[in-house]
């Protein structure tokens, strides 16, 4: 499987998603071309029902688009195999659900040790994963059972299992859609704190734009198109072309410097 | 361990209810098996036994000329010289009209068969005497051991009474004698003599008018394996006589040849209970896999591929058949053993010959793991269809 190098973490061109067919036919996703830079703290906003997760799922690489393709880290993931799709999901990408998706069957470790495992014995590395169980503050948890913590415990967990492989770009759903606003801002700025410090790029999608304070971009979902900034803010349809060369907005360009240093 | 064998026992063992479900399903499966073989191939081995032990010996030797006119000494002594042969003692058949007076009142049986012993010799060649229940074997020439239908029918015969026996001789001559009862000889399963009279062989010799002829001359080996060696040593070295000699299984086959095929078609019944055991399996199974929709859905989303789901779950099949083929097979080997020790029997029927067949044993065991195996594949390839986004959107 081919590798990147120095490109962006993640880009989009022109990708769409129709659901349905004939009269019940939905478009989910209009036309979307976007480029997360390396290191860039991304939010994806809009309302219920705007297409937000559906963009989620596509960059996700858990469901296909109809129209466009998708480059992640350089590689080209639109038309792969099922089997390819996984590893790149499993190399390449780290994900944090609303609901933390812990697998209740295994401890809180073997959770987060679980995609290295998939990935292959020699990356099950479990001193990282216990580094990383560490750095979330889950130092005390680590050998009891995925359901037997606390929801912001749970969360922190799925941080760190979104982490172990060391992703391009880690995906968040609604990460604090099911905490309190107390634990919710804790992992808000964990997840900050983690992507500042390890140089990862985050791509997050919230309804709770406020919760995360500065990042170093908000792209706005509405009526399955994107738009560059805060809806409202920068709306229309220049904001739409803006969200195109999202690279070149001061921002991301700093975002993507950072990143760079922090991989080198 | 290999994540996946991981995941597989922790997905299952935290779900007990199903687990212990498929297990039985296994177990009871295997049971049924272990079950079918201790009591339909038991009876059918008892039956051999005693028709070994009782009537035909290991080895059975004939005449083809109806009687044997050689010396049974010198034969018997001839047999006796292989190391393989324990005993071998000589047998003579007749039929007789035989009538009783008790209280008064006079009984009459007629055709019922006589055998003729040698009781020195048939004691070491067969287990007969010990089906006395009352009294005591042939022991002199005028003793007359009854089966114990035969008294019954007589109106109750008991030891110490006197009966009459009448045998037409070779020469169409009715040869009358009295004799004395001195045994009741009764056996559990109808294979032994409950339906004979026996006497003296020489006796017998005397009411046929036949002088030295002998019906039958069977053989115990020391190691029954070694029958049809034996056999084949035997007439190979008298080609010249006309004597025909068959292995037990040879004698008997027209009383075995019935039973044989109604074992097997148990034993067809009890495959299909297997079969349906499997079928269980694939409902559990398939519960199992809508029970962790969300947990394949997990998996896939961080990067499992098909292929991996699919090792899970027929891990679980794996798992499932082999404590299932375990426990049935320790279960089943918990109820032979019973059966052996207590020398099982049903209302005083026949005692079951309880044997362990390793063969079979083994046999079953991987069939119904390899049926648990298949039986997950179903269910399996199913979880490897779904799609991450729909199993964690359906879960």
């Amino acid at each position: 499987m081919p590798r990147s190098g120095g490109g962006p973490a993640l880009s989009i061109r022109g990708l769409g998603k129709v659901y349905g067919e004939g009269a019940a036919r939905t478009r989910a996703l209009r036309d979307i071309s976007l480029e997360v830079a390396r290191g860039e703290f991304v939010l994806i906003v809009g309302s219920s029902g705007s297409g937000k997760s559906t963009l989620l799922n596509m960059i996700g690489l858990l469901d296909r688009p109809t129209t466009g393709t998708i480059l992640l880290d350089g590689t080209d993931a639109t038309g792969l195999p099922d089997g390819d799709v996984s590893s790149l999901r499993n190399r390449k990408l780290g994900f944090i659900f609303q609901f933390s998706n812990l697998l209740a069957d295994l401890t809180v470790l073997e959770n987060v040790m679980l995609p290295g495992q998939i990935a292959g014995a020699e990356r099950a590395d479990k001193e990282y994963a216990e580094r990383l169980l560490r750095a979330v503050g889950l130092s005390g948890q680590m050998h009891k059972r995925a359901n037997k913590i606390s929801g912001g415990q749970a969360q922190r967990a799925a941080i760190a299992r979104g982490l172990v492989n060391r992703p391009a770009v880690v995906l968040a759903d609604e990460p604090t859609g099911n905490l309190d606003s107390v634990t919710a801002a804790t992992i808000v700025q964990l997840m900050k704190s983690l992507a500042a410090k390890l140089g990862l790029t985050f791509i997050i999608v919230t309804h709770d734009r406020h919760q995360f304070g500065d990042v170093d971009r908000v792209v706005t979902i509405k009526d399955g198109r994107a738009f560059e900034g805060e809806h409202g803010e920068h709306g229309g349809e220049g904001a739409a072309a803006a969200a195109q060369t999202g690279p070149a907005m001061p921002a991301a360009a700093d975002a993507g410097e950072r990143g760079g240093a922090a991989q080198a | 361990m290999d994540y996946r064998l991981n995941l597989a026992k922790r997905m299952l063992f935290n779900k007990r209810g199903s687990l212990t479900a498929a297990v039985l399903a296994v177990t009871v499966g295997i049971l049924v098996i272990h079950v079918n073989f201790v009591i339909f191939q038991g009876l059918f081995d008892a039956i051999v036994r005693d028709l070994t032990d009782y009537q035909f010996g290991d080895i059975q030797i004939t005449d083809e000329n109806d009687y044997i006119d050689r010396s049974d000494t010198a034969l018997i002594s001839w047999l006796e010289r292989i190391p393989y042969v324990e005993a071998a003692a000589p047998r003579l058949t007749s039929s007789a009209e035989i009538n009783a007076t008790r209280f008064g009142q006079r009984h009459e049986e007629s055709r019922v068969p006589v055998v003729g012993v040698d009781p020195f010799r048939d004691v070491r060649a067969s287990t007969i005497h010990e089906t006395v229940s009352d009294g005591q074997y042939v022991f002199s020439r005028n003793s007359l051991v009854v089966g114990s239908s035969i008294a019954r029918d007589l109106g109750g015969v008991e030891v110490g009474d006197n009966l009459r026996l009448m045998i037409v001789d070779r020469w169409g001559q009715e040869q009358l004698r009295r004799f004395a009862v001195t045994g009741i000889v009764s056996s559990p399963g109808g294979q032994g003599f409950d339906y004979s009279v026996v006497m003296h062989i020489e006796t017998l010799r005397d009411m046929m008018s036949r002088p030295g002829d002998t019906g039958s001359i069977m053989v115990k080996m020391r190691d029954p394996d070694r029958s049809a060696e034996v056999r084949d040593y035997f007439v190979s070295a008298f080609p010249n006589d006309d004597f025909e000699a068959q292995t037990i299984e040879e004698a008997a086959e027209q009383q075995l040849a019935g039973f044989r095929s109604g074992i097997a078609m148990i034993n067809m019944i009890g495959y299909f209970g297997m079969m349906s055991s499997a079928f269980a399996i694939v409902t559990i199974q398939m519960m199992l896999v809508n029970g962790k929709t969300r947990e394949i859905g997990i998996m896939r989303a961080i990067g499992a591929r098909r292929r991996d789901i699919l090792v899970i779950f027929v891990m679980q099949g794996m798992i499932i058949g082999a404590v299932g083929a375990g426990t049935g097979t320790a279960v089943g080997l918990a109820y032979t053993f019973y059966a052996k020790e207590t020398r099982m029997s049903f209302s005083g029927s026949i005692p079951l010959e309880v044997s362990y067949d390793w063969g079979k044993i083994s046999q079953t065991a991987l069939m119904s793991f390899g049926l648990a195996v298949a039986a997950s594949l179903y269910p399996s390839y199913k979880a490897t269809r779904m799609m991450p986004v729909e199993a964690m959107r359906n879960a």
